[in-house]
This record gives structure tokens, C-alpha cells and sequence, in this order.
């Protein structure tokens, strides 16, 4: 296999699905209909319900959707089970089941009045499934976020190359709000500086390794050389296991990132979050424009850098720890999501882009066409750790991303450092944005039983420090594939309003509620088994050492998994009652209220 | 019209859909955030002279009834704006971007 096939069949995947299915049941199924009012023309008030032109609204709607969770899902499976299955749930994922979620959480708000997915699941389904979504969205956010705070610290410890690189990337996005938004300096220039100043850094990285590197051996040598925590990690030693240690350096690592997060939630979202995230963005943006180019073209100009050096199935239940289990089904499901399906998406469709939709005829190119660009993100993040090196998941990565640059003529070493940028950047900007929504979740969900969670600064440092304490298990591999099946979850319970509400019109609800019940049983059956697997690989092991750290947050795990499979089973009791009842008589259901009245 | 006439505009209808996808990639968050900044100032603004509407009297009438003539074509929409129920994840927290 060689990257050149796999790009292709990632662009007829793309080609087929929308010509073919995608576009057939938008017109038989949902009959959009361009002379139809949307609510953005009913509504229009300028900011949120506003028409917008299509292809604006695309490169809006696939920049909120598209960014680290293609990759890590991505580097993840083909790590575990080798890339064959990945791809093809890639493929098969987006073509049955991702576009079709994403397209239609957009159809139901604009057919609902530009009703919310939660406000349309109150009037059709049942008040308590807004409770639910709480759960849901607090807890999908905590497993991200200290997936990808334990992922950061460790990646920053061992590549001290990438230091600089972010310590100006987030200077520069500091000084971007100033010139946007204080200094009124136009966007293009404003990009030009503080894009090429940031990019400067990252590729002359590996010039200040040395200090970095200095810095790491003094920090470590504060101890004596002694860990501060010891932990087992069933995720060393090829996957069999053994003792971890965690070092001073990457504490301090931990904190410096904490430090950056606690920053971008609580300043004003125009003054960090947004401008830095900006400025990460065309990084990543560029090193994946040019891997996906060099993967294309690689075939011709550099055999040897396209073919796969993984093996292509690493087996059903691949082994990972003393103990648990790791099966294809349905652990790869959930795995990858974004890429495949995720939920977030059809949350986010429905308030931010369904409310912008100028006519009904865009609710496709939009929705269905946002989601196959990201399946062409994850597919890139798949070859990248398909021709990598042997390694960490993360080396792998960045080095194939690096070969794939080098391509077109940049040195490897230079390549390489934007391959790491690539992913470090994107997940350290994303890392933020999870805290400052975790922290107004814990406000608004806890606020008025437990009022000082209102003040920013609590509500944000106990988000960190549950985080943090996650982080201290060790196993990000496990908090990741909980958060996958959180947000599969939220993408099964998306399919079901859409299917409930078809019902409730008398449509053909078939395209919806098929994948709806696979993503349900697939996500409830993933949810138990990584539950066993932390028991046994992660909570007993470190229990039975007496590391109270590392057993209280697999403890903590644990307890989210139950949590998770609980709210899931009401909302699936809730939703098969709804359904039932709409699908023998659709004419009962209830109408949309305006959204304004 | 000719071939080359017809190609032509063809070739430039899909450069300006590049540049509008790439502004929608690029600046219209920054565009969309901005206005969100000028709403929430107008809706305190509206909310000091005109609060009396909503049964929240701040501003004495007689000063309110000088700018009514400024603000009257806001107040529609400022009241509706008042009037609806936000979902927790519709605030500006919640643009987040890339998950």
C-alpha cells in the first residue's frame, strides 16, 4: 500500500458519498427546498441569525469542526490495530454515518424554528434529556481535556525542540488581539507577523534543544534524580506495561501548560483564546496543506516515502496491559470519531451554522460537505503515522507528516519540527478552549447549588485539577476512547432526535436510525469495556501499590464510565418511547416555536 | 456569449468562492466576535435608557425620552434579544473551534 491509493480512495470516497448518497437524500428524503425561508432570513438580527453566503459558511463551519481530533483518534487505531482497519472505518464511517449526522443536526434546527438540538429534544422527546446533555458535554470535556493535557506534557518533555516555537506562538497570538482588536491593524499584515514570526520559531526550534534540554536535566536533577510519582502504565513497553515515572521536568511542564490554559479561560476570549488559536491554526493548516500535497505527489517524486512501514492488522484484541482487552468492536469505533462521526459537531451545527444558512439548498454543502474535508484531515493523519518511523504514536506522526513535507525540498530535520508543530500546536491551542467551556459548564450546570462556582477562577482551577488528575493515571490511550465514546454518545443521541422527528413528519427515517442504533450499542458496549480495562490494568495494580494518586483518578474514570452508560440508557429508554409514539401517529407531534417570538 | 467569455466567468466564479471559503476559514470569526462585542455593548447601553421597558428603570425618563429618537430602531430587536431562553453551550465560550 502507498499513500498515492489511499488518497484516492479518500477523494472517491468523498466524490461517491456526496454525489451519490449524500445528494439523493437530500433531495428524496429531506426535499430541501431553495425557495424556502430559513431561519436566518425569518430572524435576521445581524449577529446570530444571519445569512451567509455558502462558501463562507463552509470554511466557517469546517474550521469549527476540523483540528486535533482526526489526528489523535487517527494515531491512536492504526497504532493499536494497525492502519487497514482504520481506514476502512475512515471511509465507512464518514460515508454512512458522519456526514449524514452533521448534515442533518443543521436540517433539524433550520426545519425547527433555528431551535437548538436540546430545545427540539424538549418538545419531542423529554425535559430531562437537556439534564442529560449536561452531563454529557461537562464530562466529554474533562476526558479531552486531560487526554490532551497528559499527551501535551509528556510530548513537551521529551522534544525540547518545540519549545520555542510555542512559547512564541503564544507571544504572538497575545500580540494578534492587540493589533486586531486595540491597535485596529488590518488581518492580512497583522497574519503575515505574527504567523511568520511564530513559524520562524518552530523551524528553528531545534537550535535551542540545547537549552531546553539543560533545563529538563536541572529540573530532574532537583530530586536527586527521583521521580515524584511512580505509576503503572499499561501502555509502555510495547503495550505490556510496566512502571512509570513522572519526572520534575514533566510536572513543570504540566504547570506551564496549566498556567496557559488557566489564562486563556478566564481573559477576555478576544485578548488569548481567540487570537491564539488563530495563529495555531495556519501552522497546522499549512504543515497539513503540504503533508497532504507530498502524500499525493510522493509516489512519483519519492517512492520510498510512501509506502506504509505499519503493519496493516495488528489483530482482533491487540493486547494492551497485563489484563484487559482491546477489541476491534467495538473499541475502534470510538477511537476514532472525529474523522468518522463525532457529536460535538451536530451540537455545534445546530446553534452556530444552522442559524446562518441563507437557503436550504447550502444545508449539504455545508454540513455534509464540512464533515467529508475533515475525513480527508484524519485520512492525512493516518498515512503521516503510516509511513512514520517506529516509536512513540506521536514521533511516528510527526516524522511521517515530516517526510510527506520534505517533499517539496525542505531539509527533514526543519520537516520534522513542523510535523511536531503540527500536532502540538493544535492540541496545546484546542487545550484552552476546553477549559474556558468546562469552566462556564461547571458555572452553569453547579452554580446555583454550589455558588462559588460562579467565580471564574474557582470554576476554572477545579477543571484543571480534575484534569490534572487524570493526568496523574498515566493512561491518556484509555481517558481518550472514554471521551471518544462521550462524544459517540452525543453523536448517537444527535441521530436519534433527527430520526424522531423524521418520524414525527412521516419521513423515511431509515438513513438516520440505522447508524443511530449501531453508534448506540457500539458506544454503551465500548464504555463497559474500557471501564474493565482501567479496573483491572490501571485502578487494581496501582491500588494494590498503595499509589493513592494514580488509583484515585482510574478510580475516578471508572466512576465517569458508570455515569456515562447511565444517562445513556434514559436518554435510549426516552428516545425509543418518542419514537414509537410519533412513528404510529407523526401527526401528534407538537410544533416548533419560533425561536424568537 | 463564447466559449472563452463563458470559461472566463466560470474561472471567476470559483476564485470567488476560493476567497470566500478562505474568509470563512480566516477572518469572519474575528468579524462575527466583533459584532458579538458590539451587541453586548449595545445591549448595556440600551438596557442604562431604556431599561424602563423591561420593568428595570435606571435612567430617569426625562433623559430617556431625549435618546428615544436614536434608539427606537433597536428596540425591537434588543427586547426580543432579552426575551429568549440561550442554551448554556450558545454563549461565545462556546465557540469552540476543532473538536
Amino acid at each position: 500500500m502507498n499513500t498515492l491509493l489511499a488518497v484516492l480512495l479518500g477523494a472517491v470516497t468523498v466524490y461517491l458519498t456526496y454525489t451519490r448518497y449524500a445528494r439523493a437524500i437530500d433531495r428524496r428524503v429531506i426535499q430541501s427546498d431553495p425557495k424556502k425561508a430559513t431561519p436566518a432570513t425569518l430572524y435576521m438580527d445581524g449577529v446570530d441569525f444571519m445569512p451567509t453566503n455558502r462558501n463562507i459558511l463552509f470554511g466557517y463551519h469546517f474550521k469549527s469542526i476540523a483540528a486535533a481530533g482526526p489526528i489523535v483518534g487517527a494515531i491512536v487505531a492504526a497504532t493499536l490495530w494497525g492502519w487497514l482497519p482504520a481506514l476502512l472505518w475512515l471511509v465507512l464511517g464518514v460515508a454512512f454515518i458522519g456526514w449524514a449526522s452533521d448534515y442533518s443536526a443543521i436540517v433539524l434546527s433550520v426545519r425547527n424554528e433555528g431551535n437548538s438540538l436540546s430545545a427540539v429534544a424538549y418538545r419531542l422527546v423529554t425535559p430531562r434529556t437537556r439534564s442529560l446533555l449536561f452531563v454529557f458535554i461537562f464530562f466529554y470535556l474533562l476526558l479531552l481535556s486531560g487526554a490532551f493535557v497528559g499527551i501535551m506534557a509528556s510530548v513537551m518533555e521529551a522534544q525540547p525542540r518545540t519549545h520555542l516555537g510555542i512559547i512564541m506562538l503564544v507571544l504572538m497570538g497575545l500580540l494578534l488581539g492587540q493589533m486586531l482588536y486595540r491597535w485596529h491593524i488590518g488581518l492580512i499584515p497583522a497574519t503575515v507577523i505574527t504567523v511568520g514570526v511564530s513559524l520562524l520559531a518552530i523551524l528553528t526550534g531545534h537550535l535551542t534543544e540545547g537549552i531546553f534540554k539543560s533545563l529538563t536535566e536541572t529540573l530532574n536533577s532537583w530530586n536527586g534524580g527521583a521521580p515524584l510519582v511512580t505509576y503503572f502504565d499499561p501502555t509502555l513497553a510495547g503495550f505490556k506495561g510496566a512502571e512509570a515515572k513522572i519526572m520534575p521536568s514533566l510536572l513543570f511542564w504540566a504547570i506551564v501548560i496549566s498556567l496557559f490554559c488557566y489564562a486563556g479561560s478566564v481573559l477576555p476570549i478576544w485578548r488569548m483564546a481567540q487570537p491564539v488559536v488563530y495563529v495555531g491554526f495556519w501552522i497546522t493548516a499549512l504543515a497539513m496543506l503540504l503533508g497532504l500535497a507530498g502524500a499525493a505527489v510522493g509516489t512519483f517524486v519519492k517512492p520510498e516515502v510512501s509506502q506504509f512501514t505499519i503493519p496493516a492488522f495488528a489483530g482482533w484484541n491487540p493486547q494492551l496491559g497485563p489484563g484487559g482487552v482491546m477489541p476491534l468492536w467495538p473499541m475502534l469505533f470510538v477511537t476514532i470519531a472525529c474523522g468518522a462521526i463525532s457529536g460535538w459537531h451536530a451540537l455545534f451545527g445546530s446553534v452556530g451554522t444552522a442559524r446562518q444558512i441563507e437557503n436550504e439548498a447550502d444545508m449539504l454543502p455545508v454540513g455534509a460537505g464540512s464533515m467529508l474535508a475533515e475525513f480527508l484531515l484524519g485520512l492525512l493523519a493516518l498515512l503521516a503515522i503510516s509511513v512514520g518511523a517506529k516509536g512513540p504514536p506521536v514521533a511516528a506522526f510527526a516524522n511521517g507528516l515530516g517526510k510527506f513535507i520534505s517533499i517539496w525540498g525542505i531539509p527533514l530535520e526543519y520537516a520534522v519540527s513542523l510535523g511536531f508543530a503540527a500536532f502540538i500546536v493544535i492540541v496545546l491551542v484546542v487545550t484552552q478552549l476546553i477549559f474556558r467551556v468546562m469552566r462556564v459548564t461547571l458555572t452553569e450546570w453547579l452554580g446555583e447549588v454550589f455558588p462559588p462556582l460562579r467565580n471564574q477562577h474557582v470554576a476554572s482551577l477545579i477543571s484543571i485539577a480534575l484534569a490534572i488528575l487524570l493526568v496523574l493515571t498515566g493512561t491518556w490511550i484509555y481517558l481518550w476512547q472514554l471521551f471518544g465514546a462521550a462524544n459517540q454518545l452525543m453523536a448517537a443521541l444527535s441521530l436519534m432526535l433527527v430520526t424522531i422527528w423524521l418520524a414525527s413528519v412521516g419521513k423515511n427515517w431509515l438513513y438516520a436510525g440505522l447508524p443511530m442504533v449501531f453508534m448506540y450499542v457500539t458506544t454503551v458496549a465500548s464504555i463497559l469495556v474500557t471501564a474493565y480495562n482501567l479496573y483491572v490494568n490501571v485502578y487494581q495494580p496501582n491500588r494494590i501499590a498503595g499509589r493513592i494518586l494514580p488509583a484515585a483518578g482510574s478510580g475516578l474514570m471508572v466512576l465517569v464510565a458508570i455515569l456515562l452508560v447511565v444517562a445513556a440508557i434514559f436518554i435510549g429508554l426516552d428516545g425509543w418511547r418518542a419514537f414509537f409514539k410519533y412513528w404510529r401517529r407523526p401527526a401528534s407531534a407538537p410544533t416548533a416555536a419560533p425561536v424568537r417570538s | 456569449m463564447s466559449a472563452k467569455g463563458k470559461q472566463g466567468r466560470r474561472s471567476s466564479r470559483r476564485w470567488a468562492a476560493l476567497k470566500d471559503f478562505f474568509y470563512g476559514l480566516t477572518g469572519y470569526e474575528f468579524v462575527r466576535h466583533a459584532l458579538e462585542m458590539r451587541r453586548e455593548a449595545e445591549s448595556i447601553f440600551m438596557i442604562v435608557t431604556m431599561g424602563d421597558l423591561l420593568g428595570v428603570p435606571v435612567l430617569p425618563p426625562v433623559y430617556s425620552l431625549r435618546l428615544v429618537p436614536y434608539v427606537v430602531p433597536d428596540i425591537v430587536a434588543w427586547k426580543r434579544r432579552m426575551a429568549i431562553r440561550r442554551e448554556f453551550w450558545e454563549k461565545d465560550e462556546y465557540d469552540l473551534h476543532g473538536i
